[in-house]
């Protein structure tokens, strides 16, 4: 079967001279069709620069990465940006919500953006599916961070996608918002079937995941189911 | 790492945002420093060509030859004093000339100048056209020479007072005596200056031959104050001094000189107690300019500040375009334990470079700016350049400075907590007291005001310039700036805001809608952006629309003031004999000539200029407007004065002064040629004139020709005006190659639009307009490749979230790149509006300096459509780069940041 995603000795450097830093080092991963994939590690680990490399965010020093078997570096802009809109989604830490468009337009726009005949076309279900759809027309500045992440979920679904990139979802939130959070990315996971890899720190949210693999210093280091 | 080390690390970090922060203070300086260097150049020349103007500085009159010469040596060794001459004024009763084959010319009386031999070393109040001054002979000036039909070598009999027996010498030369009113005019050091009626017929001749030849059978007054200044009023010999002031003594600009130059003579005075008493030409002429010089600097620091403002405000935009990073930023570093003290060093510091870099690059780009347009080229002294270089760097470290700590200012004071939290907009004080509104309320009130007042402005009578009245009437335009621009702020974009809430709903789908909907809560970021590109612009069309205009005025002015394209001046007999109208109207490039008389006319006291014109061809050869009359046409008043021959046009104030209505008798004083001496004629007025070509701003009459030629028994007309096809100057010396052999003055009006004289219409406004105009057009460029570069960089995550997302390049440059056509389409509108009304009001108010006030306002079409092309350029290139960038952004490192 092949995988949604996957890196080979996947090598990635940041800086210049003395202060040139390898964030990974040879690291080989598959993810594969709606696999639940956890990315454990302290911070400065490298899971969060694994996480955007397997998203194509960044561009490998090494090795290499492929989304659903074809090598990222063989794709153009346009194939490369088709990818994003349709085959990968991103929910990020601070929900990264675009300030200047409300709920209800945050959705449309990747909705467009996709332009898929198999993605929803409704912004309004999707924000239903997160339990938000009465606060279709709030800005995110008037959100509270628990909405914020779920229209940045009821986003991500806007782009259909075959992989959904969670990059510490719950770090900015207290515990309670962050559990119902997780609870409906499970749900939502298991209706759309989409893989899902999820970089965090947290022992108890990597639990919820088939697997987990954990990074230390750009390495990964053990690999559990 | 020292502050200093760190200030320059953080500057090398951005050096995007550091070179735009470094061009755009530049920019700013150098706006100001143009200005300030043109102003300083421009009040020297409006003193050198002030103190030019002035054939003769001072007179002193004194009681005898010996007296005279004892003076002159002693002034002349005085420190300031360029030379200093006895000189003679006297009558002559007669004149003869007996012509063999001919027969015998005679003139009329007239009046003698006796000077030393090297008078015109120094002194230019005479000509030569032939021939030279030289002992025991004399030089006729035309007009005498014409009545006696003489030539050098000639033999020319003078009769100094009736009875006695005529002299005869030779004649040595033919001359111009230019400065008649002011070498014959009463000396009354008490009064001062009074210009006087130049005598008909004037002789010039050494010292030595006057005293020994003629003044033997004059009587020597000892001061001719109190006589009236008319040819004919003094019975006898005025000896005096006459002295030049050494230019180079005169520097700075009027008032500076008025001081210098009246210290001087002071000094001179006291130094030789009971031997001189000055009657000072000089002090006159350069008090004028002084007026006029306070008029220039209140107008280029009106046309000049609002630019170095805005493009000021553009630095400030550009240090606080990252304000929400800088605070928080700093506030991290507070929180690491960095103190107060710390930070705001490294601030300083980083302005200091910063302005530093900025002040030089603009002080160069100043004194660059200004040798472009050919201003100052005197010396340049290495203290101007000092100066220059020390201003602007000292204004850049300031802007730069009040940018960078404004910006640091909150996290500075707050809590750190408080410091990273996104900062809820306060309503500032001024928007609480409605200071916008009260502004531009204030404007309409004052503009209004002074409107009511006629625009007059007061200069104190104690030859101190002040500007009581002048300061309100420059609150309107000011208080409008201010007021439109707090008013762009207060609104913050809301109609956008408003349009895009009701059209999109919250619920936009389409790419317009998300567009629309993205602007409309950005507006408060467009706003800024309409504001400084709106204002800038506005300040472009202010300054090109006023320097037009003022171009136009001083073209429709140096016309008045010379009277037509071309004017060519000759003694009568001369124009006549030479049948001059004619001869130039067949010179190619001349549109029309008419022939007029310009003589003088008493009323009552008052002497006035006085027009003998033809009324059927005046227009063929000047333009007469409608505004140069007051209760009628030009048309209509021409008319009148062709269906009365006797018709008389006199000013306002002579129907005020002396209760005259339409169709009264006026009975004038005119001299008669034939007897030399006034005669009482009848007129009749049939209308008011305030402006004619060549006419003195002091009251004046317009009547017909041959009325007027059949009074005085003028032989014709003395001066021929010329309308031409294209260039004026070219022309000119067609006409001169015909006019001048018969001993005609030619002059045109583009040397006369060239040269700089001390009136505000004629301070050159095209180096200061040029100079600001091509700012503008760079700071429009700049502004709006500003506001692209702020908005990629106020939005580089958001963007990066929407690559993140899938949308493409071009889309998201959409949003760049509509933003940027709400800015231009804005300005460009604000700037029609605000531009056109500041420069309404700007020449409304110096109607008063305007002779003629302009009809309407010009436009500088080539000047503004370049304006708008560089402010669509600029954002066209930027928007263009910002794609290509949107191309290469580091997504996974941007939205790494929170």
């Amino acid at each position: 079967m092949t995988s949604v995603s996957a890196c080979r000795e996947l090598v990635v450097e940041y800086g210049h001279g003395d202060g040139r830093v390898r964030a990974l080092d040879h690291v080989s991963l598959d993810v594969a069709p709606g696999e639940r994939l956890a990315l454990r590690g302290r911070s400065g680990s490298g899971k969060t620069t694994l996480l955007h490399a397997l998203g194509g965010l960044v561009e490998p020093t090494g090795g290499e990465v492929e989304l659903e078997g074809r090598p990222l570096a063989t794709l153009d802009e346009e194939a490369r940006r088709r990818m994003r809109a349709t085959r990968i989604a991103y929910v990020f830490q601070g929900a990264n919500l675009l300030p200047t468009f409300t709920g209800f337009e945050n959705v449309a726009f990747a909705i467009r953006a996709a332009a898929s005949p198999d993605a929803p076309t409704d912004p309004l279900m999707l924000l239903g599916l997160v339990g938000l759809a009465g606060k279709a027309e709030h800005l995110p500045g008037e959100m509270s961070g628990g909405e914020r992440q779920r229209v940045a979920l009821a986003r991500a679904l806007g782009q259909h996608p075959g992989l959904l990139l969670c990059d510490e979802p719950t770090g900015q939130l207290d515990s309670d918002t962050g559990a119902r959070i997780l609870d409906l990315i499970d749900a939502l996971q298991r209706e759309f079937g989409f893989a899902l890899v999820t970089a965090t720190h947290d022992e108890d949210v990597a639990a919820r995941h088939d697997r987990v693999v954990e990074l230390e210093e750009g390495r990964v280091v053990r690999e559990s189911a | 790492m020292t502050f200093a080390a760190l200030a320059f690390a953080n500057l090398l970090r951005t050096p995007g945002r550091t070179i735009v922060r470094v061009v755009v203070l530049a920019a700013a300086v150098a706006l100001v420093g143009a200005m300030i260097l043109f102003i300083g150049h421009s009040l020297r020349t409006m003193t050198s060509s002030s103190v030019r103007s002035v054939p003769l500085d001072w007179q002193a009159p004194v009681a005898s030859r010996p007296a005279a010469e004892r003076a002159a040596l002693a002034v002349s060794k005085q420190h300031g004093v360029l030379d200093a001459l006895p000189v003679a004024t006297a009558p002559f009763a007669g004149a003869i000339h007996v012509k063999p084959g001919t027969g015998i010319f005679r003139s009329a009386s007239g009046s003698i100048l006796a000077v030393p031999e090297t008078y015109t070393q120094n002194i230019h109040t005479i000509r030569f056209l032939r021939g030279s001054l030289r002992p025991g002979q004399v030089v006729l000036d035309q007009q005498l020479a014409a009545t006696l039909q003489a030539q050098p070598g000639d033999l020319v009999s003078f009769t100094a007072k009736a009875g006695r027996r005529p002299v005869r010498l030779r004649v040595s030369g033919i001359s111009v005596v230019s400065a008649g009113d002011i070498l014959f005019q009463p000396l009354n050091p008490l009064l001062g200056p009074a210009p006087a009626q130049p005598p008909v017929e004037t002789a010039v001749m050494t010292v030595g031959t006057f005293a020994q030849k003629l003044a033997p059978q004059l009587p020597t007054i000892a001061s001719s104050s109190g006589l009236p200044g008319i040819p004919g009023s003094v019975p006898g010999t005025q000896w005096q001094v006459q002295a030049q002031v050494d230019p180079a003594q005169l520097t700075g600009g009027p008032a500076q000189a008025l001081r210098q130059a009246t210290g001087l003579r002071n000094r001179i005075q006291s130094s030789l107690p009971g031997q001189v008493n000055f009657v000072d030409n000089l002090s006159e002429s350069l008090n004028t300019a002084t007026g006029d010089a306070l008029y220039a600097e209140t107008l280029y620091i009106m046309l000049a500040l609002p630019g170095a403002l805005i493009a000021l405000g553009l630095a400030y935009l550009a240090a606080l375009g990252t304000v929400e990073r800088d605070r928080r930023e700093l506030s991290l570093l507070r929180a690491r334990g960095a103190s107060r003290r710390g930070l705001v060093a490294l601030a300083g510091i980083e302005s200091l470079f910063v302005g530093i870099v900025a002040g030089i690059l603009g002080s160069g780009i100043a004194l660059l700016a200004l040798r472009l347009v050919h201003v100052g080229r005197g010396p340049l002294t290495l203290w101007r350049v000092v100066a220059t270089v020390g201003g602007c760097v000292v204004l850049a470290v300031l802007g730069a400075a009040a940018a960078r700590l404004g910006a640091g200012a909150a996290a500075l004071r707050g809590e750190v907590a408080e410091g990273r939290r996104p900062q809820r907009p306060r309503r500032p004080l001024w928007q609480k007291l409605y200071l916008d509104v009260a502004a531009l309320a204030v404007s309409g009130l004052v503009y209004w005001l002074t409107a009511r007042t006629g625009f007059s402005a007061v200069v104190n009578p104690d030859s101190n310039p002040t500007l009581s009245l002048s300061i309100y009437m420059f609150l309107a335009p000011a208080l409008l700036w201010l007021g439109a621009a707090l008013l762009l702020v207060r609104l913050r974009g809301a109609l956008l805001e408003t349009v895009a809430r009701r059209v999109t709903g919250g619920r936009a789908r389409t790419l317009s809608g998300l567009l629309l909907a993205s602007a409309g809560r950005r507006s408060a970021a467009i706003n800024r952006g309409l504001l400084l590109v709106g204002l800038l612009l506005a300040f472009g069309v202010n300054l090109g629309v006023f320097a037009s205009t003022y171009d136009q005025q001083a073209r429709v002015d140096a016309q008045l003031t010379l009277g037509a394209d071309i004017v060519a001046s000759a003694p009568a007999e001369a124009l006549k004999a030479h049948a001059l109208e004619q001869k130039i109207a067949h010179v190619q490039g001349v549109a029309g000539t008419t022939a007029l008389d310009h003589s003088y006319a008493y009323v009552g006291p008052d002497l006035q200029d006085t027009f003998g014109v033809n009324a059927s061809t005046v227009t063929s050869g000047t333009t007469l407007r409608d505004s140069y009359f007051i209760g009628g046409t030009a048309n209509h008043l021409l008319a009148e004065l062709r269906a009365h021959r006797d018709g008389i046009l006199v000013s306002k104030e002579t129907v005020t002064d002396y209760s005259l209505n339409i169709g009264d008798l006026l009975k004038l004083r005119v001299l008669d040629h034939a007897t030399g001496r006034l005669r009482v004629t009848p007129f009749h007025v049939v209308g008011i004139v305030q402006e004619f070509p060549s006419a003195p701003r002091d009251s004046f009459m317009v009547t017909n020709l041959d009325y007027l030629l059949s009074v005085t028994h003028d032989p014709g007309p003395n001066v021929v005006f010329a309308k031409t096809h294209g260039d004026a100057a070219a022309v000119a010396k067609r006409v001169g190659a015909v006019a001048r052999p018969a001993g005609a003055s030619v002059k045109d009006i583009t040397t006369q639009t060239a040269q700089t004289v001390s009136s505000i219409t004629t301070v050159d406004m095209s180096g200061i307009a040029k100079i600001e105009e091509a700012f503008v057009v760079i700071l429009a460029a700049a502004a709006m490749a500003l506001f692209v570069v702020l908005g990629l960089a106020e939005r580089k995550h958001e963007f990066a979230t929407m690559a993140s997302i899938g949308s493409s390049v071009r889309e998201i440059s959409a949003f760049l790149w509509s933003e940027v056509a709400i800015v231009l389409a804005g300005g460009l509108a604000l700037a029609a509006l605000l531009g056109w009304l500041l420069a309404e009001m700007l020449v409304a108010m110096l109607q008063h300096v305007f002779d003629p006030p302009p009809d309407h306002l010009a436009a500088p079409w080539l000047f503004l459509v370049g304006l708008a092309v560089a402010a669509v350029l600029g954002a066209l290139l930027t928007t263009v780069a910002a794609g290509l960038r949107l191309r290469r952004l580091p997504l996974g490192e941007i939205l790494r940041e929170q």
